[in-house]
């Protein structure tokens, strides 16, 4: 059951990063992400982000993909915790 | 990178707080069009009936109307749908949307940027990678053999309001036309086992002669996409239930 489960999850989250060498990292990222995401998350634990050191990991080769690959992403550099979209309104 | 290459259009305009400040419209010339995936296929979602209440299309009045003067053409699609699942079930599902079989053509997917911000809201910056398919012919008029594109997204979550609102456009191309998409997922207001989705684009095309035609086009694709993320969403739903559990 565990195997079907975890074949099953694999497929679901088999995508592909833009870049070729960061798939793996996104793959594991996305799986702690969506497990944080689902368990705590939706259910109002918002503190705590297992996830980060995974996320910085795979952050900064998705920025060097980002660059090698010439892809016109803005303001990447200066993004950081939401400060770029300021929220103003509900 | 030339901050007017990104454009939100004017339907994130209109809803700034959910997509963030408008740029300014970015002058160009241009004579082709970005045509989202999908433009050759045409699939209806396989499940279950879902309810749909489609929107005419209608040019943008306020904001809109300027840009349209300055860009030539735009047109606004809308639609609503309904998901017989519960708003935390459809959530878990769109977040981890792709990949699936329905968008065969998004071929990469990262997560720029994330954080929960000061109200406990979940901000995410993705990009997105696709591979459209035009039939040459149109490619030919077009004048690009691009096939890949890359799109921005960015989503809200607020787990308690129960509100995910989500924005993309497109990022390159960005000379030639915008697409630009604001979807809006909340509970269903008389049912909690079911969630409303309210979906709209904005198209932008600058100075094409074949404008109306590109432009129901890609009014088309866009309804048709949107019928396949719907489709999306459910065969997530239904193959990751074990899995999220």
């Amino acid at each position: 059951m565990t195997s079907e489960s975890a074949a099953t999850a694999a497929d679901v989250d088999a995508m592909n990063s833009v870049g070729e060498a960061c798939t793996d990292m996104k793959r594991e990222y996305d799986q702690c992400f969506n497990r944080w995401f689902a368990e705590k998350f939706l259910k109002g634990d918002g503190s705590g982000d297992p996830c980060t050191d995974l996320f910085k990991r795979y952050q900064q080769c998705v920025q060097k993909a980002i660059k090698e690959k010439e892809i016109p992403i803005e303001g990447l550099e200066f993004m950081g915790h939401g400060k770029e979209k300021p929220e103003s309104s509900s | 990178m030339n901050p007017a290459h990104i454009r939100k259009v004017a339907l994130c305009a209109h809803r700034p707080h959910g997509c963030g400040p408008v740029r300014s419209p970015r002058r160009s010339h241009g004579t082709t069009a970005h045509v989202m995936c999908g433009l050759s296929a045409e699939s209806r979602p396989a499940h279950r009936v879902l309810t749909l209440r489609p929107r005419t299309e209608r040019s943008i009045p306020g904001p809109g109307a300027s840009l349209a003067a300055l860009c030539g053409a735009m047109r606004v699609w809308s639609s609503e749908h309904v998901f017989g699942h519960p708003w935390d079930t459809v959530i878990k599902a769109a977040m981890r949307k792709y990949p699936n079989p329905m968008n065969p053509c998004v071929v990469g997917v990262d997560v720029l940027e994330r954080s929960v911000d000061g109200r406990g809201r979940l901000h995410s910056h993705r990009l997105l990678s696709t591979e459209w398919g035009l039939p040459s012919l149109v490619r030919a008029i077009l004048g690009t053999s691009r096939t890949l594109t890359y799109i921005r997204e960015h989503s809200v979550v607020d787990p308690v309001e129960k509100k995910m609102e989500l924005c993309s456009t497109n990022i390159t191309l960005t000379n030639l036309v915008s697409v630009s998409e604001r979807l809006v997922y909340t509970p269903h207001p008389e049912d909690p086992g079911k969630t409303v989705l309210t979906q709209e684009a904005v198209i932008t095309v600058k100075g094409v002669s074949l404008g109306s035609y590109l432009e129901s086009l890609m009014a088309n694709t866009i309804s048709s996409n949107a019928k396949k993320g719907w489709a999306a969403i459910e065969w997530i739903i239904e193959n990751a239930e074990r899995a999220l559990s």
